[in-house]
């Protein structure tokens, strides 16, 4: 579940990330939702690496072995004489291998990106119109605990926890809430599942 | 009965190999190549061989209004070159028909394979495959294919005159000479039927059938022995716009004492 | 660090309700524009219809010259849209400040004028209506298109580069359709909730959104050299004197670049007198655009000056009868688009003030394209009218039908921006307001100086 605080400002969101950090909250947890992107560490810090272009790279191969097949595999199946060029042509199955492995790069590019977004989103996740109008909204995602998990480089928010974890799940939506407020927040919306 | 002959022309050959497994998936040869003889010391400019071609080859009939856009559909041209000045005036005609090229540039820029090359050597022109993108017509350096740019019609009673061994060709579709590809194939069928190959002078097409002075000669130059190949083998012999590498089956003789002309 | 909102800083609100303005409901005059331009693409479509139910005479082809002005649109139209993707490419990954608000109108560009070029191969052909011939689908013909054909090339670098190109756009429009989703309502709010696909910008989401449009602009651009390199390889790969040169493929993609960036300037223009936003394209946006213009217009005259010199020395016989013939035949053309092409742009854009002025701007980059247009044209024709065999030289002169088809693509083209324009955010938003959220007056010795925190 995800508790969402919006501000008006840098400043009181940047407040809250670090009342919440000292908190008891773990960095993985907390994130920013803005409508334009910050540098690193402004509000949160990401230093997650991405691999949805590894997609891209096996798009790639992909794309040059239909390239292929389609050029010279096709004219193999099918040969017909014309002029003096061979049936499997050099520069014609070089030329049609490189456009499709472009295209398939391309589009895996783009639906690899959406698969490590995670989007479109399976469930309701908490947001506020006002975030395109220039606010910040700090969103903390809340899970129980019972015990710390220290957060791995490269680990889901809701898969790692902060010292937090003492309080049930109740305790540390109110928590905290009780600090977004303290640090400024316009308002604070409680719901969805992270 | 000639040997079987395995072409190789140019730089390509029948032999359709899959260069990247490297075994030889399929080898078309024919013991025919047909080609054409056009002796110009003979040629009168009498336009016979036009007008047979046209009868022939079903070729759509154009009016003045056509030809002066520069559509005409004439798939054998005779061009007309005056050389000299008044009143020392010479004329030279050069009748110009689809060369076969071995080599063809028309073939592999067609998108859809409506033009390619067969096993006997022609350079075949599939008319319901064409799709009309015209790159055949650029590429080819002798300007012989034509183009439907009209629905040519034959009002009654002239489509009695239409041959039904081959179609009419509707608008948008290439079209050239074809050595008289239906001609070929009946005689190929008559031929097979009685167990030979195709004699020598049996096959003629409607231009070499009708040339007045025999200026024009069809054969199989495959057969070393047929008229063809032995004129073909002439000192007098050259080919045109040879410097292109396009290897056509067309050879023209010329300059065998008629040097003033 | 922003300023705070309430000082003299535009505050995000009113940089969305200024950037994103054209998205409010069409005025009358929008409504007149849009019916003009769809009676100018009405009567391309007639005289399209008119070319196909009856046959081609209409046109201005014969033999020789099998192919015209539809093949000279077609090139010019791939041309064109070289201009999004150099531009915006170019611009993110040099990672020059000044693109931000041209980035959205010029990929738009790219991706509406590449599906009116990829519309003229349909509509030259003799058969349009078996043009599926030329699609590869199992069939029981028991043949498959020719892939050694140039035109197949073209195909499938088309289908790649619009593929690529419209998902270029999208990509970079997504936060963009967030903040649209979240100002508007209806049937709009339905739409941009749709293709936002859930976009709340958290900072994961934007970490991963930089990777992609950064890898994205970098695959697009080999992407946009090979589409009109093989747009270029129809003509070089032919035997037609004058076509078979090996300079063709540079000089085409320059030729591209060259028109695509004056379209973007003409574009720019168009969009701040039309959308107010005078503050977002300023004089300083033109001045680069136009430095970029005339680094473009040297190269080209390089490659031109090549081309002919390379012909003019050899002079061999049938490659200089052709270029004679054309310089000959189409004087009046040929000085235009010289002017158009060098002249006009190297001399003027030498001068900040002319770059500067959006007038000159738009004079300069109009005249671009008619130049360029003349060269599409020069390169073509001639060569075909005057080929192998003098018996058969021919010319060629455009009839109604291929002029309304050409103005009724122009008209497609505008008509489709201007939807666009309408529907979707033709700024980028979001870029601009990162700009403005990072900058601040920085006072630095005697006197403040701007500064923007953060690695870009």
């Amino acid at each position: 579940m995800e508790t969402l605080g919006i501000f008006s400002d840098v400043e009181s969101a940047a407040r809250a990330v670090e009342c919440l950090v000292r908190a008891g909250f773990a960095e993985a947890q907390i994130t920013s939702l803005t409508s334009v992107p910050y540098p690193d560490g402004v509000l949160v810090k990401t230093g997650r690496r991405s691999w949805f272009r590894w997609l891209t790279l096996a798009g790639g191969i992909a794309g040059a072995g239909a390239g292929f097949l389609l050029a010279a595999g096709t004219a193999w199946l099918y040969p017909v004489q014309t002029g003096d060029k061979p049936i499997i042509a050099y520069f014609p199955a070089g030329i049609v291998t490189y456009e499709l492995t472009m295209l398939f790069a391309i589009v895996s590019t783009v639906a690899g990106m959406f698969l490590e977004m995670r989007l479109p989103p399976w469930g309701k996740r908490p947001y506020d119109p006002a975030v395109a109008e220039g606010c910040i909204g700090i969103s903390v995602s809340i899970h129980a605990g019972g015990e710390t998990v220290t957060c791995g480089r490269d680990m889901q928010p809701d898969e790692c926890i902060g010292g937090i974890a003492s309080l049930p799940v109740e305790g540390q939506k109110s928590r905290a809430e009780e600090i977004m407020r303290e640090a400024g927040a316009l308002r604070v919306i409680a719901e969805g599942q992270s | 009965m000639f040997p079987l002959l395995r072409y190789e022309g140019g730089r390509g050959s029948y032999d359709i190999r899959t260069q990247f497994i490297g075994k030889i998936m399929e080898k078309q040869t024919s013991p025919y190549k047909w080609g054409m003889v056009i002796d110009l010391d003979r040629c009168t400019g009498c336009g016979a061989c036009v007008v047979a071609c046209q009868a022939e080859n079903n070729v759509g009939i154009c009016d003045k209004k056509e030809i002066s856009e520069g559509r005409n559909m004439h798939w054998l041209r005779i061009e007309r070159f005056w050389v000299g000045e008044y009143p020392d005036v010479r004329v030279r005609f050069l009748p110009v028909l689809c060369q076969h090229c071995h080599d063809a540039p028309c073939e592999p820029v067609c998108p859809v394979y409506a033009s390619y090359h067969n096993p006997d050597g022609l350079n075949g022109q599939v008319y319901n495959r064409c799709i009309g993108t015209r790159y055949c017509g650029n590429n080819c350096p002798y300007a012989v294919r034509v183009f439907n740019f009209y629905n040519h019609e034959w009002p009654k009673p002239l489509d009695n005159q239409l041959s039904p061994d081959l179609t009419v060709r509707s608008r948008g579709v290439m079209e050239k000479c074809t050595f008289c590809v239906q001609r070929i194939r009946r005689a190929k069928e008559d031929a097979k039927g009685e167990g030979r190959l195709v004699r020598d002078g049996e096959v003629q097409p409607a231009c070499a059938q009708t040339c007045p002075a025999e200026a024009l000669v069809f054969g199989n130059l495959a057969d070393p022995h047929s008229r063809v190949a032995r004129l073909s083998r002439s000192p007098r012999r050259f080919r045109l716009l040879e410097h292109l590498g396009t290897h056509p089956s067309v050879y023209y003789l010329k300059g065998g004492g008629r040097e003033h002309v | 660090m922003s300023e705070h909102p309430g000082s003299s800083a535009k505050s995000a609100l009113q940089l969305n309700d200024e950037l994103l303005s054209s998205l409010r409901p069409p005025s009358l005059r929008w409504y007149g524009l849009a019916f003009f331009l769809g009676a100018v693409v009405a009567w391309g479509l007639y005289a399209f219809t008119y070319m196909v139910t009856t046959d081609m005479s209409c046109t201005g082809l014969d033999r020789p010259v099998m192919w015209g002005i539809y093949i000279v649109n077609f090139v010019f139209w791939v041309g064109l849209s070289h201009s999004g993707t150099m531009v915006s490419s170019i611009l993110r990954l040099s990672q020059a400040n000044w693109r931000r608000p041209i980035l959205r109108a010029a990929e738009a560009m790219t991706v509406f004028t590449i599906t009116v070029a990829g519309l003229f191969p349909l509509i030259h052909l003799g058969r349009n209506w078996v043009f599926f011939y030329l699609i590869p689908y199992p069939n029981q013909r028991g043949l498959w298109p020719n892939f050694r054909s140039p035109l197949l090339w073209d195909a499938t670098a088309i289908t790649t580069y619009i593929i690529g190109s419209s998902l270029f756009l999208y990509l970079g429009m997504l936060p963009d359709l967030a903040v649209a989703r979240d100002r508007s309502r209806g049937w709009r709010r339905k739409l941009y909730t749709i293709l936002a696909m859930g976009w709340r910008g958290t900072a994961r989401e934007w970490v991963i959104y930089h990777k992609a449009s950064t890898l994205m602009a970098a695959l697009i651009i080999p992407v946009a050299v090979s589409v009109h390199s093989i747009v270029a390889w129809d003509f070089a790969v032919t035997v037609v004197p004058g076509w078979h040169s090996t300079i063709f493929p540079p000089y085409f993609v320059i030729g591209a670049i060259h028109s695509g960036v004056a379209a973007v300037i003409t574009l720019m223009i168009i969009i701040r007198r039309a959308f107010h936003l005078e503050e977002y394209l300023t004089p300083l946006h033109f001045d680069n655009m136009g430095k970029l213009l005339l680094v473009i217009a040297l190269l080209w005259s390089y490659a031109y000056f090549v081309e002919v010199q390379t012909t003019w020395y050899a002079h061999e016989p049938i490659e200089w009868e052709v270029f004679s013939f054309m310089a000959g035949n189409y004087t009046p053309a040929l000085l235009l688009m010289l002017f158009g092409n060098s002249v006009l742009p190297i001399t003027a854009l030498c001068f900040k003030r002319l770059r500067r002025s959006i007038g000159a701007m738009l004079v300069i980059s109009l005249l671009v394209n008619v130049g360029m247009f003349i060269e599409r044209f020069l390169i073509i024709v001639p060569s075909l009218s005057h080929k192998n065999m003098p018996f058969v030289w021919g010319t060629y002169r455009p009839t109604w039908v291929e002029l309304s088809v050409t103005a009724g693509a122009f008209a497609g083209f505008a008509l489709l921006y201007t939807l666009f324009a309408k529907c979707f955010p033709i700024v980028a938003v979001t870029d601009v307001r990162e700009l403005d959220v990072r900058e601040a007056s920085v006072p630095f010795g005697r006197t403040k100086v701007p500064s923007v925190v953060g690695k870009e």
